[in-house]
């Protein structure tokens, strides 16, 4: 798994690729509570992930949580084919909030 | 019954940083079984869920022990044997998933195993440690 979060005015992207397993979701996990600890939504861009498992799925649910409790905003931007499939199996699909663009997402900050 | 051809017995340590090369190994051999990336994809999920259980419940996470996977083409039907050494047993009820109504991080792998798999059960290996969990996907349904 590689990672790289970009910070912006009011929110911040983490653009996530390659794999992510259980090797991997302790630093996604520590990822993603960091960047919501800074009280700024998140968008997490999911385009160039080719695996995930249920322990990366846990760190991105942890992080719905967090944000929630926080009142920011918290989404998924372009997903993958192969994490859209492991989204749909847990009927995650319709719990996170999926974006196609970053456009779409900073549209909803503004409402 | 048809006769059951083994593809694959692959013995690897019960470590997450060897997950990526039991994907890798596990992609290679459906490679040439399924035409289906999708199929595919699910079943090396699956399987890399089964592996994580075991790193995580059967090992409790501490890092000795190994893991065999067997592939065997029976037929129409793929089989994936996990074969493992803790002295921890596991049990059928570990098996069944939790409700998915529940937002909650965790506890996604056996739901995750049973939605792809058509057959999945523990097989008593009467030894005093390990386990074996044999899983069972007809290819291209």
């Amino acid at each position: 798994m590689k990672s790289n979060l970009r910070s912006e005015i009011n929110y911040d992207v983490l653009n996530l690729s390659g794999e992510i397993d259980l090797h991997h979701s302790p630093k996604l996990r520590e990822e993603i509570l960091g960047s919501l600890k800074g009280k700024k939504s998140l968008l997490i861009n999911m385009e160039d992930v080719s695996y995930i498992d249920s322990s990366g799925i846990a760190s991105l649910v942890e992080g719905f949580q967090a944000a929630k409790e926080n009142k920011l905003s918290y989404g998924l931007l372009s997903i993958s084919g192969p994490a859209l499939q492991v989204l749909t199996l847990t009927r995650l699909d319709k719990v996170f909030t999926l974006y196609n663009s970053i456009d779409q997402f900073q549209s909803q900050l503004q409402t | 019954m048809a006769a059951a051809e083994k593809l694959l017995e692959f013995q690897f340590p019960a470590k997450s940083d060897h997950l990526c090369i039991l994907r890798e190994k596990l992609r290679e051999v459906l490679g040439t079984c399924s035409s289906s990336e999708e199929l595919r994809n699910c079943i090396v999920l699956a399987v890399g869920e089964a592996c994580m259980n075991i790193i995580e419940h059967a090992y409790c996470n501490n890092d000795q022990g190994d893991i065999i996977l067997e592939v065997e083409k029976q037929g129409e039907n793929m089989i994936f044997r996990l074969t493992d050494f803790a002295h921890r047993k596991s049990c059928e009820e570990e098996m069944i998933g939790r409700p998915l109504e529940e937002i909650r991080p965790g506890g996604l792998g056996c739901h995750i195993i049973n939605e792809i798999m058509d057959e999945v059960q523990l097989i008593d290996c009467k030894t005093k440690c390990g386990n074996v969990l044999q899983m069972k996907k007809k290819l291209d349904s």
